[in-house]
Order: C-alpha cells, then sequence, then structure tokens
C-alpha cells in the first residue's frame, strides 16, 4: 500500500500491522494529550504539584530527556569534528532521538509553566543572570539545529528524494553538517551545563547548591559531561530496542563497540568527577552551612542513602567499568545492562537534582515534603514516549535511517539461503 | 487564470511566508499575552475616593475599637482604631476578617418561614405578621410566660430591648448564653451581692495567677488582653499559668503548673488554705468579710489540707505552697478565673473559689487587683407598661436559670412548657454541650423565631427567620464586657448600607412588639431602633455620638465591698468530668476560631493549623507518653459517655499525660463550603452535667477513651 | 515619576516572645493584599499565606515542653552580599521579580510571571505561593476587595511585597507635602499595624532613628566569618532565618529564648555553643 515510499530494498511489516501498532500507541497518546488539554485549560491544579514541589516530575522529565537526548550532540561530535566517521552508522538515529527529546522537552515546559500563552517572556524581558534564560535559548536554538540536522534524513526519503530540488539540498545539507554540528555542541555544551545549573546556583537550597568555577556551579560541567557519557548509551539502547522490535541488526557490531567504549570513558571519568563533587558538597559545602549528610538521606520514608549508592556507585561506576572492559563491552548481555544501568543512573541522578531538591526540609523547623504525581502528571510525561516511538517507527519504516540495513541483512538472507 | 499545482502551491508558500514576515503575528501574540493578564473572570476592583471611617466590633465581647478603609463608601479594609481605649490601635483577626462576614455565604438574604422543612423567603410584612400571630396565641390563652427568650449576652441597649420585650409580653423566661461576663456576673452575686461584676487590672497586676485563663487564646477582651501580655516582660509581671495543657498563654508563661483537669477549683480552696493557716491575707480588707468566713477557714483546713489537694490536683505540695505564698506576698496579685476563654460550661465553685484567693489577698478595688464593680448603668428604658395578662405571666416562676436547664426541663415533658421561643445573637444548637440534645428539645417547641444574620444550625431548626444586619451594617451601643478593668460603651455605626434585606435588631424587636399591637406597640413607641437608642442612653448620648465611645468608669471603684463567704463555706460539690474511661477529653480554646457567633470567616478557616484539621479530618492532642499503639498522624476512634467519632491523633508533648485535647468550634454544618462539615463539635462528644448552686452546665471535659481506627 | 533621594533598606524585626501566634498578622495581610481563599485550606502546601505563622517546640518532652511562634513573611532577602541577587531574583528567567535597590523590596511582577516556578524552588523560607487555581471568591465577597493590589489570576507566582503599595502612597504623600523623607509611621505593612501584641517593628534598616535600625543595629560589614553575609545584628538576641546561607533577609527576629534563636539555623554538633554569642561586631560601629 505504502511500498513506493519505503526505502529502496527494505523489508518493512505489512501497512495493517504497522498502522495496529501506531493505533496502540497512538491511543496512549491520546491519554496524554486529553491530560495537556486538562492542564491546559483547567490550569495547573490538575497536577498533584504545591507550593513546596514547584518543580516535579515534568521537571524531571524534561531534564532526563534532553539528558539522555545528549547522544545527538555528542556523536554529532564525535563524527563531525573529531571525525570518528564509523559514526556516520549511526547518527541519523541519534539525530532523530534528539530530535524527540528536545521537542518533548519544549512540550513538557509549554505544559508546565503556569501561563503557557506567556512563555516567550522568557525571550521578551529576559533576565541574563537566570540559568532558566540560558536554558530557553540554548534549547530553542539547539532544537532548531536538530531540525536541521534531521531534514536531510527526511529528505532522503525515496519519492521526496526524486524532486531533484530536494535531492540536491540534501545532499549540500550533508556537507554543510559539520557547522551545524559543531554548532550543536556548542549549544549543548550551554544548555546541558545551564539545566544543572538550574540546581547549582541555588544557594537557597543546600542539597542543591554546588560551589563552582566564575558563574558556574560545579553541576553545569557535571551535567554536560553526563549528557555527553550517558546521552550514547540512550542512543544505543533505543537501537537495540528497535532491533528486538524489527527483528533486525541494523547497526553493525563495530559501530556500537566503538560508542560504548567511548561512552564508558566518559561514564567512568564522569563517575569520578561526580564523586570527587559529592564528597566536596558532603564534607565541604553542605556542613559549611550546617547540614550534616544524613539531613538529607534520613527522617523521610523515601529518601535513603540508598539512592545515593544507586546513583553513583550501581548505576554510575558499575556501567562505567562494564563499557570500559572489553570482553563485557563486546558481550551483549552485559553491554545491555550497563546500558541500562547508564541510563537508570543519569534519570536518577535528575531525579535527585530536581525532586529531592524539593523534598528536604531547609527551614530548620520544617519537615520532609513529599509528592505523588497525580495521573495527568503521568500522562502528559508518557506522552513524549509514545510520540517518540510513533516519530522512530515512521521515520524507520519510510526514511532510510540506518545506512548499513541492507548491507546487515542482506548477508543474514544470504546465510539464511 | 488558470491556477495548477504549481502556482497554488506557490501562492500558499507565498502567503505563508508573508504572514509570517508581517506584523500580524507579533500582534496576535501581543494581544493574546495582554488577555492573559487581564483575564475577564479575574476581578479588577474599582478604584475611587479612600475614607476611613470608625466603628465598634462587636464579633465577640472584646468590644474593640476599629477603623473602616473604604473606597467610594465600599468598606476594603477593617484595622484597629487608635487611640481606644479598649485594644489602642490593635485588632484581632477575626475583626479584620468582618468584611468577609457581610457576604458570607451563609447570610440569611431576607425573612424566611420553613414550610415542609424547606426555607421560603417572605416579606418583613409577612414575617412579623406571622410572629405577632403566633405570639399573640399565647397572650390570648393567658399563657405569656410560655414564651422563652436567648439571647447571646444581656449587656447594651438590644438584650435590653429584648428584656423590655418579654416583661412588656408577660414571661419571665429570659435566658442568655454562658459567656465570661455572664460567669462573672454569677461570682461577684454569690461573693459580693447583687448587680456587681468583676473586672481584672491586669494591666498594672504584677503577679498573674491564672487558672486556666487563656489571656492570649481569647480569654476576656482578647486585644486588650494580648496587648497586656505583650507588655507583661517589661513590666516584669509574673504570670503563672496553671492547666492541664500547654496553651499559647502556659507557653508565654514564666511558670506553667500542669494541672488534673477539672481540679482548678480544688487547687484555689488548697491555696486559700494555705493564706488562712500561714496568715497571709490581708486583714484590713478581712473586715469586710461577711457571712461564713469562720467556717470557711474551718472547711478549707479540713477538706483542703495540702498533701490532699496535691494529690487530686497533681501538682506537689510545695509547688502549691510556693505559689500560694508567692502570689500572696506579690504587691498587687490577681487569681483569674474561666478557662479558656471562659465561657461556655464552668463552674461558679471554681470561679468563687479563684476570686476568693483576690478577696484573701486584699487586692480588691485596688490598682494591679480585682475590681469589684457595679454593673454598668447607662440605659434607662421606661418601665413597662405590663397589662393583666403581662403581669400574671412575669409573676411566674422562671422555668430555669438556664439553657441547658431549660432544655432539660422541656427534655423531660411530654409537651413542651415552652411553646415559643425567640433566639438572637446565639446558637445553643451548636455552641452548648451535646447538641444534638438541644435540637431536639427545640424541636418539640410549637414555635421558633431565629433573629440572626447568618443560617446557623439554631436558624435551621426554627420556624421563622428574621434576618438582621450585621455590625458594619448598623448601629448600635456596644459595651465592653469579660473582665475589663474599666467599662466602656463604643456606638457602632453603619459602614455600609444593609447588603441584604436586613434590619437591624432593635428594629426587628420594635417591629414585633408593634405587629402585636395593643400594650405591646404602646411600650416600643419609637419610630425606630435608632431613636430608641438615643432615647434609652439620653444620658450619654452627646459624647457617645461625638466621641464614638465613652468611658463609664476608668478608675477604681469607689467604696468597699462585702465579701460573704456562706456558699463557699458549705463546699459544694466539685463537678467532676462523667464517665470511667481512661483519658480526659478537654476543650482547647484556640485564638483562630472564634467561640461561638457567628461561625469562623473563611479567613479564620484558612488559618486554621494542619495539625487541626487536614480536609475534614479533626485532629486531638495526646500526650505520646500514654499514646500506646497510636501514631502520630494517625487515625483513631475517640469514644465519650456521649458518643463516638473518628479522629486522627496529634502528638503533643505539652498536654498532660491521660488528657486528651479537641479544639472547640469547629464542625459546623451549615451552609457555608468554607468553613462547614470541617473537623467535630467537640460539644457533641460532652454531655452536660449541672452544677446545682448555679444551675449552670458545669461539664467543661468528659472522660474519654482512644484507640486506633 | 517620584524618586526618592535616598536608599532605603526596609526591613522588619519579629519579637517572637511577644508573638501569640494568634494569626492576625496573616488575616491582615490578606485582607490587605485581596489573598484569595478556596474550600479547603488546610494542605498548607497549596495554601496562599503571604504571611505565614510557624509553631516552633523545643522538642522536650512532658513538662519542659515549650512553644512559640514564627511569622514568616517573605525575607526580601538582599542575597549574597546584600548585592541584591537574592535567591528568586537571581533566578527569574522574566525578571517577573526584582530588586528594588532604592528600598531592598523584592517586587513581583504577577502580569509579567508565566509560572515557571523557578523562583519557588530557589526560595528557602517557601515565601512564595503559586495560583494553582483561578482565584474565585464567593458570589458578592469580591466587593471587598481593595484596587491598591491586583488580584492574581490563576498560573502566577504571589508573595508578600512589604506592602509595596502603602510605600507608595507614603511616598507620594511625602512628596506632595513636599519632603522627601517618608516619616516612619507614614509606611508601615499591614501586619505590623495589625499585630495585636506589637511583637513586629517595620521601618527603615538603613536609618537609624528608626526604631528596627535601633533594634537590630545591622552590621553594614560582611561577617568575617563568612563574607556573604552583611548586616548581622549586633543585638545578640536578635537572629536570622537561615543567616549562614548568606541570603540576608531584611526580616529580623528575635527572642530571650536560646533555643528559638538556635531554632533560627543549622548547626554542627558542637557549633552552637561556639557561635552563639558571635554577632554583628561592635568595632565596625
Amino acid at each position: 500500500m505504502d511500498a513506493a515510499l519505503i526505502p529502496e530494498g527494505a523489508k518493512r511489516c505489512s501497512f495493517p500491522k504497522f498502522m495496529l501498532g501506531i493505533a496502540i500507541v497512538g491511543a496512549v497518546l491520546l491519554w496524554g494529550v486529553y491530560a495537556m488539554l486538562l492542564c491546559w485549560f483547567k490550569g495547573l491544579n490538575q497536577t498533584n504539584m504545591n507550593d513546596y514541589y514547584g518543580f516535579a516530575l515534568w521537571i524531571w522529565a524534561d531534564l532526563a530527556v534532553i539528558a539522555v537526548g545528549g547522544g545527538a550532540f555528542f556523536t554529532g561530535l564525535l563524527k563531525y569534528i573529531f571525525k570518528i566517521d564509523e559514526l556516520k552508522n549511526i547518527i541519523n538515529f541519534a539525530v532523530i532521538i534528539g530530535f524527540i527529546c528536545y521537542s518533548s522537552a519544549l512540550l513538557i515546559l509549554a505544559i508546565d509553566i503556569g501561563q503557557p500563552l506567556r512563555g516567550w517572556f522568557i525571550f521578551w524581558h529576559a533576565n541574563v543572570h537566570s540559568m532558566l534564560t540560558e536554558v530557553a535559548f540554548c534549547l530553542s536554538c539547539y532544537f532548531a539545529v536538530l531540525t536541521i540536522e534531521f531534514i536531510p534524513n527526511i529528505l532522503e526519503n525515496r519519492q521526496l528524494n526524486k524532486v531533484p530540488f530536494f535531492h540536491h539540498l540534501a545532499h549540500n545539507m550533508h556537507g554543510v553538517m559539520a557547522i551545524f554540528a559543531a554548532t550543536g555542541a556548542f549549544l549543548s555544551f550551554f544548555h546541558q551545563g545551564s539545566l544543572g545549573g538550574v540546581a547549582g546556583v541555588m544557594y537557597g537550597r543546600p542539597f542543591a547548591f554546588r560551589e563552582g568555577l566564575l558563574i558556574w556551579p560545579w553541576s553545569f560541567f557535571l551535567f554536560t559531561w553526563s549528557a555527553a557519557a550517558f546521552g550514547p548509551c540512550f542512543t544505543l539502547l533505543v537501537t537495540r530496542i528497535t532491533e528486538g522490535v524489527t527483528g533486525k541488526k541494523l547497526v553493525k557490531d563495530n559501530v556500537v563497540h566503538l560508542l560504548a567504549k567511548i561512552s564508558g570513558w566518559m561514564i567512568f571519568t564522569y563517575m569520578i568527577a561526580k564523586i570527587i563533587d559529592t564528597w566536596y558538597w558532603a564534607y565541604y559545602t553542605a556542613p559549611g552551612l550546617g547540614f550534616e549528610l544524613s539531613h538529607f538521606y534520613t527522617s523521610n520514608g523515601f529518601y535513603g542513602y540508598w539512592i545515593l549508592v544507586a546513583e553513583v556507585i550501581v548505576c554510575g561506576v558499575i556501567p562505567g567499568l562494564l563499557l570500559i572492559n572489553k570482553s563485557t563491552r563486546e558481550n551483549p548481555t552485559f553491554r545491555l545492562v550497563a546500558i541500562v544501568l547508564a541510563v537508570i543512573g543519569v534519570c536518577l541522578n535528575r531525579w535527585v537534582m530536581v525532586l529531592q531538591i524539593m523534598a528536604v526540609p531547609v527551614m530548620p523547623f520544617d519537615t520532609w515534603a513529599l509528592y505523588i504525581p497525580s495521573w495527568q502528571e503521568v500522562a502528559t510525561t508518557i506522552l513524549p514516549v509514545a510520540y517518540g516511538i510513533i516519530l522512530i517507527a515512521v521515520a524507520y519504516r519510510y526514511l532510510p535511517v540506518f545506512p548499513q540495513e541492507l548491507e546487515l541483512n542482506r548477508r543474514s538472507e544470504v546465510r539464511e539461503s | 487564470m488558470k491556477v495548477d499545482r504549481r502556482s497554488f502551491l506557490g501562492l500558499g508558500i507565498g502567503a505563508v511566508a508573508g504572514i509570517a514576515i508581517s506584523p500580524v503575528g507579533a500582534k496576535l501574540t501581543d494581544d493574546f499575552s495582554i488577555w492573559t493578564q487581564n483575564w475577564p473572570w479575574t476581578p479588577v476592583p474599582p478604584d475611587g475616593e479612600v475614607s476611613y471611617d470608625r466603628t465598634v466590633c462587636h464579633l465577640c465581647p472584646g468590644a474593640c475599637g476599629i477603623s473602616v478603609r473604604k473606597i467610594d463608601g465600599r468598606p476594603v479594609k477593617i484595622e484597629g482604631l487608635d487611640p481606644y481605649p479598649v485594644n489602642n490601635g490593635g485588632v484581632c483577626l477575626h475583626g479584620i476578617a468582618g468584611l468577609q462576614y457581610l457576604y458570607d455565604p451563609s447570610r440569611v438574604k431576607s425573612p424566611m418561614k420553613k414550610v415542609n422543612n424547606r426555607f421560603v423567603p417572605i416579606s418583613w410584612d409577612e414575617a412579623l405578621t406571622m410572629v405577632a400571630d403566633r405570639l399573640g396565641e399565647l397572650r390570648n390563652d393567658q399563657k405569656p410566660d410560655t414564651l422563652a427568650c436567648i439571647t447571646g449576652s444581656d449587656q447594651g441597649s438590644v438584650p435590653g430591648l429584648f428584656k423590655h420585650f418579654m416583661a412588656a409580653f408577660g414571661s419571665p423566661n429570659y435566658l442568655t448564653m454562658p459567656d465570661l461576663e455572664s460567669w462573672l456576673v454569677r461570682t461577684a452575686k454569690t461573693l459580693h451581692g447583687d448587680a456587681y461584676t468583676l473586672g481584672f487590672d491586669i494591666d498594672h497586676s504584677d503577679f498573674i495567677l491564672s487558672f486556666g485563663a487563656g489571656l492570649i487564646d481569647g480569654w476576656g477582651s482578647p486585644v486588650a488582653c494580648i496587648q497586656t501580655m505583650g507588655n507583661r516582660r517589661q513590666r516584669q509581671a509574673t504570670l503563672v499559668q496553671i492547666e492541664p495543657r500547654l496553651s499559647n498563654t502556659a507557653a508565654s508563661a514564666n511558670q506553667w503548673i500542669p494541672i488534673n483537669p477539672g481540679t482548678e477549683a480544688d487547687l484555689a480552696m488548697g491555696m486559700c488554705a494555705v493564706l488562712l493557716k500561714e496568715n497571709l491575707f490581708d486583714p484590713v480588707f478581712a473586715q469586710g468579710f461577711k457571712g461564713g468566713f469562720m467556717r470557711f477557714t474551718a472547711m478549707v483546713q479540713k477538706e483542703y489540707p495540702l498533701d490532699k489537694v496535691a494529690g487530686v490536683t497533681g501538682i506537689s505540695a510545695a509547688d502549691i505552697q510556693k505559689t500560694a505564698v508567692a502570689f500572696a506576698k506579690a504587691k498587687m496579685p490577681v487569681a483569674l478565673p474561666g478557662k479558656g476563654r471562659g465561657e461556655g460550661a464552668q463552674n461558679l465553685k471554681e470561679f468563687a473559689a479563684v476570686h476568693t484567693l483576690n478577696c484573701l489577698s486584699g487586692n480588691v478595688n485596688k490598682q494591679g487587683g480585682t475590681f469589684v464593680k457595679p454593673l454598668p448603668k447607662y440605659l434607662n428604658f421606661p418601665d413597662p407598661v405590663q397589662d393583666a395578662v403581662a403581669l400574671k405571666g412575669a409573676a411566674a416562676a422562671p422555668l430555669a436559670g438556664s439553657v441547658q436547664e431549660l432544655v432539660t426541663r422541656i427534655d423531660k415533658s411530654g409537651e413542651s412548657p415552652v411553646k415559643a421561643l425567640l433566639v438572637y445573637n446565639a446558637n445553643p444548637c451548636f455552641a452548648l454541650n451535646d447538641p444534638s440534645r438541644i435540637r431536639a428539645a427545640f424541636e418539640k417547641i410549637p414555635f421558633k423565631v431565629c433573629v440572626t444574620s447568618f443560617m446557623d444550625e439554631t436558624a435551621m431548626v426554627s420556624d421563622v427567620i428574621l434576618p438582621v444586619s450585621t455590625f458594619l451594617e448598623r448601629m448600635e451601643d456596644v459595651p465592653s464586657k469579660a473582665g475589663l478593668a474599666a467599662t466602656v460603651v463604643g456606638l457602632s455605626k453603619p459602614m455600609i448600607k444593609p447588603v441584604f434585606n436586613t434590619r437591624s435588631p432593635g428594629d426587628v424587636v420594635i417591629g414585633m412588639a408593634r405587629a402585636l399591637g395593643g400594650d405591646m406597640a404602646k411600650n416600643f413607641a419609637w419610630d425606630s431602633y435608632d431613636a430608641c437608642l438615643e432615647q434609652v442612653t439620653a444620658r450619654i448620648w452627646g459624647p457617645l455620638v461625638r466621641k464614638g465611645h465613652v468611658v463609664l468608669s476608668e478608675n477604681l471603684p469607689a467604696g468597699s465591698v462585702e465579701t460573704d463567704f456562706e456558699f463557699l463555706a458549705q463546699n459544694p460539690e466539685t463537678v467532676k468530668p462523667a464517665g470511667d474511661l481512661e483519658f480526659t477529653l478537654i476543650p482547647i480554646d484556640y485564638f483562630r476560631v472564634p467561640p461561638t457567633v457567628p461561625a469562623p470567616s473563611p479567613f479564620a478557616i484558612k488559618t486554621v493549623s494542619d495539625r487541626i484539621l487536614k480536609g475534614t479530618d479533626m485532629f486531638v492532642e495526646i500526650n505520646p507518653q500514654s499514646a500506646k499503639n497510636l501514631k502520630d498522624g494517625g487515625f483513631a476512634t475517640l469514644t465519650t459517655p456521649a458518643g463516638s467519632v473518628p479522629v486522627r491523633v496529634h502528638f503533643n508533648d505539652g498536654i498532660m499525660p491521660g488528657v486528651i485535647g479537641m479544639v472547640k468550634g469547629l464542625g459546623h454544618t451549615l451552609d457555608n463550603k468554607y468553613v462547614s462539615g470541617k473537623g467535630v463539635n467537640i460539644n457533641a462528644l460532652i454531655s452536660p452535667k449541672i452544677e446545682p448552686d448555679s444551675g449552670m452546665d458545669a461539664a467543661f471535659g468528659i472522660k474519654a477513651g482512644i484507640s486506633k481506627a | 515619576m517620584i524618586h526618592d533621594k535616598k536608599a532605603h533598606k526596609y526591613g522588619m524585626v519579629i519579637d517572637l516572645d511577644k508573638c501569640t501566634g494568634c494569626g492576625t498578622c496573616a488575616v491582615s495581610c490578606m485582607s490587605e493584599n485581596n489573598v484569595p481563599f478556596k474550600e479547603d485550606e488546610s494542605d498548607k502546601k497549596d495554601s496562599i499565606t503571604w504571611m505565614r505563622v510557624y509553631r516552633l517546640t523545643n522538642n522536650k518532652p512532658f513538662p519542659d515542653t515549650e512553644v512559640a511562634f514564627l511569622p514568616r513573611p517573605c525575607q526580601h532577602c538582599g542575597g549574597k552580599g546584600d548585592h541584591g541577587h537574592s535567591p528568586c531574583v537571581s533566578v527569574c528567567p522574566a525578571t517577573a521579580t526584582d530588586y528594588g535597590y532604592d528600598t531592598g523590596i523584592v517586587s513581583q511582577i504577577y502580569t509579567r510571571c508565566f509560572g515557571c516556578r523557578y523562583c519557588m524552588a530557589a526560595c528557602p523560607y517557601h515565601a512564595r505561593y503559586f495560583n494553582w487555581w483561578d482565584p474565585v471568591w464567593p458570589e458578592g465577597m469580591e466587593k471587598y476587595l481593595s484596587p491598591n493590589v491586583s488580584p492574581r489570576m490563576r498560573g502566577v507566582v504571589e508573595k508578600c511585597s512589604f506592602c509595596y503599595h502603602r510605600y507608595q502612597l507614603a511616598r507620594e504623600k511625602a512628596y506632595a507635602s513636599g519632603s522627601d523623607e517618608i516619616p516612619e509611621a507614614d509606611y508601615q505593612t499591614a501586619c505590623t499595624t495589625a499585630c495585636p501584641a506589637g511583637a513586629i517593628v517595620f521601618g527603615d534598616l538603613n536609618n537609624p532613628s528608626h526604631k528596627v535600625h535601633q533594634i537590630v543595629k545591622p552590621d553594614p560589614h560582611p561577617d568575617p566569618l563568612n563574607p556573604d553575609v552583611v548586616g548581622k545584628s549586633r543585638n545578640p538576641k536578635v537572629f536570622r532565618l537561615l543567616e549562614r546561607l548568606g541570603t540576608n533577609p531584611k526580616v529580623y527576629y528575635m527572642s530571650e529564648r536560646e533555643w528559638v534563636r538556635k531554632l533560627g539555623d543549622h548547626y554542627l554538633d558542637g557549633e552552637w555553643d561556639k557561635v552563639k554569642n558571635v554577632y554583628g561586631s561592635a568595632s565596625h560601629e
């Protein structure tokens, strides 16, 4: 039915089967859209946020998708600036994932603010001292860059590519992509960092506050570093899932091993920095303000030391080591465990840096504030996931996302026959 | 021109590009943002000329002077009036929230009558005619004394008009709610004779011995008391607070002495014994001691020895001795009776025993002491002209000495001895112990008229509601009460025209009398309440209008007073909490929840702690030491002989083990979602217990059990 | 435009030994500033109370328990080093909250706020409140609203303004009378004038003739132990909330009771005994 649109030589499932899948995920998407509309028309009273939990599930989701979307800028950087050519085989997919993550982030922000129609005030009345201003500018610009990076891939669609103009446009855009990749990397460095800065500059919140370099708290650099480190893991994870769902190998092992290795070293070095940061904060920054470390991890029903151990050791150091070590890295099971742990780890870090900050009491006579999100919050948080699945499905079906797909699968077909 | 696909696309793209770079987008965005800044459903208060007007608050017995800020005549803010002899610029949250009462959702907007258990609006004429017809029947039947009347207080010209109405009608059954002033008058009557009341010069006292008086929790004239307490430390005046729970007053005191609930009278008697034994009483003042002083002395020595009192009260003998001696040796000591706000169920024995300490100290009618002062007499009502029916009725014996006693009478009779009831500015169906019993008794009364501003619990059981203007909409004299040293009469004036179809309560009484016609009408020949007020306050009317208030007595009351010990010499029995359960439940008077009428404002409810009220759940306080398997914040069932309710538990180290505290004044059921259905009315858990000597309900607390829900 | 010639630094000192916890300041504030209310206000985490009264206890068992009350308006922080970079002002992306260098007051522009709530996250005092709902008054009750303070719409953050409109009125009055001095009595916040216990004193911390200055005796120099802290009180009974964070609030508290003063900030074991008698140095006079 839609055969004319499918990349030449690629095998895809039947159109009805495809549409059935889309319909199921689409239903989830509509549920999210309904919740989104509730939030817009009835206001944020639809959530379980409150004056203690001004930042909650959404801001976590926002920071998490941006962190895991960091695979796009980092892979781009490696491919176009550091000229690691093998990565061309995964860069398209990294860009699509990034595009999904960043468009989701913008959508979440549009739901999260109390006056969405005034959202543009952040540009119009910008306060240059605010980390959020930096986030907004860089995020929007980088989203534009990602769109530009995504366009050539779209134009490579079998039918679009027949239009000579689109064909040449795509070709030429590929040619200048290094410039955009550089711009993207630059922008990403700042907005990933400024998201870390959002928490780090809050000197009224000792759990969040970090000292730093010039105007940037250490969390600024840690966020950039962690996005670069963990983003590729998410790219690999989504690739692995796509391979699982399609039942095909889409990216060659050497590419995967390479990205995993880079990611492993990034995670490992990041964890060293993170441990130093945590140690400095726990032994100097917080006690200097009168806080014992135990203040942040006891006397409440949820946030114990376990979360620190889970983030730093289980989902940080361990996946780092697994990916550095050649034998574990090249073992599909260990690698999968490592990338799953890594993705959980970075999400956990963002959770801690958003929600635990809100939960910790600051005034000596105040108490812990815990909250459970409302269904509207959960639905709107799942909404981008559904949207991402649909976009990936459509892109995979109609665009030549994986350059090695045909080669890998032709071989397997040959072997099978 | 042929429109092909290419030109169509071109045109489309061109149009989009054109609009995108045109100012249309920017303009629409701008309009949009302006719209979000002026949502039509967010009110924009109109601006106008600012003016300030002064009046007197009568939401509580405090009688503070207030200043009302208006915009083009529209009141927008209430503040304390400075100077004003009661509150000197101070004000409390309820007074400030006074404007909310103007527009309260539970306000009665026009006269109503009950038809098939529902209220329907009627005209004033119809309402007054209906009331007159039904009351007229009682007089026609020669039974005017079957009319009863309950008012919130008996001071001022409006209660005066109700009394005048009852006298002219021919009924002795005029009752008031048990407020602090009524207890003080009763105490003064018992010890010093008729027509006295007590005032406490805590402003100047250097040693305040408070038997649970919530000096910063709403006792007396709350703002005046809080101001006095505010500068207490500068004056180096000592406050010793005796009560089972660390109230805010106790928390601010120099010393908090926890006492077993309900044993305050025993402690006061024990302290009297100490003073008498150690010869620490004032011999000069003692010359005025009459009636059984010797017998009293002998009795307290015998019945209230230190060890025994220590055992009963739970306070060490040494502490009792030390405190009593410190009190007696202070230069200007004053002992204060009246637990919490001092209203509701208290007991005469306790008031009398505590006041006897004042008498023994000799610091009576002296600076920094207790003033035994004549009741204010600034009102001159003409003598009622009583016809034969009225004369006969008025001479009948009163049915009861208190509302609770009246309710018991009705309860016990097959047919109610009361055929008609007038209620003004009182909400007995909420504010007194065991309100369901009161409601049931009222149901038996064939005809009930409620003169009220709000559709409260008592209004809901009445047959006719005559809506009155709130204090901001009417003129009235407001005498200060409740234990102030000075007696101040303020004049409240309308700050705004009545918002609804309401009348001043004085006009309602005059209207009822006129509708009754005959001698009743003749007794109420005033054109209006305002004219009546001017006439009955003629002696002070000039300065009252000019200055807004008149200070009737500021100086020490002149002359000596005699003290009669007869009542205490008989050693009346102490009313103990009923039942045999493990704990004692006591009401907590919490400043942010007003005592009785009116119900709390939305603002007041908003300030209530989440450790008192959470959603609709009511918390009770319990000491963690006696909490057993209960959990802080957990659910429990509280049971007393009167009933059982679900509650939540709040661990408070500042309450005696074995005592359960519950805030009083919540659990309203009136039609106002901001204050109704929240928490539990503690009165529903306490059965009244009449103190024989006073005829008053003295059940301040009750035995209770609590278990995990 | 009327401009002040002098830079004021408005602030208050609240005597916690006088505070009775009656809640009058809170209601006066709500009434003055058109603060809305809703059916259930018992969830204090979504109840708009510019002035909130906290209950403090010494956490000792019966009968040694003690209780105090702490009213908490917006602290109008001067930020680290008192340079005006308050925790909230420095993070607002749309400049919807600003520091008034002429008054020391942290303002909130409701019509510019787009509701990101970053300021709320940054404020350790929880002095900022979000309008989760449209403000709705029962029928007719909107008639008591004051035109001096605009009611806020859903989706924006609000907080105590030190009754800024009263400052504007006082300034206009002074200007009309040809004076550039605003008399102490002319500018007082609604909570200050309402407090029946007289626990709140408000005025210009920069003006030695104002009572607040005389009580607080603020040290204009940075604290030698913590250079972020400026304006530490030289009165040993006076403290600020979370002073060590360097937020430099302009709301001071006062108590004779040591346990109350200790509850103003966090201290590591043994730290309190070392610092409890350290206050703004007299040598800086």
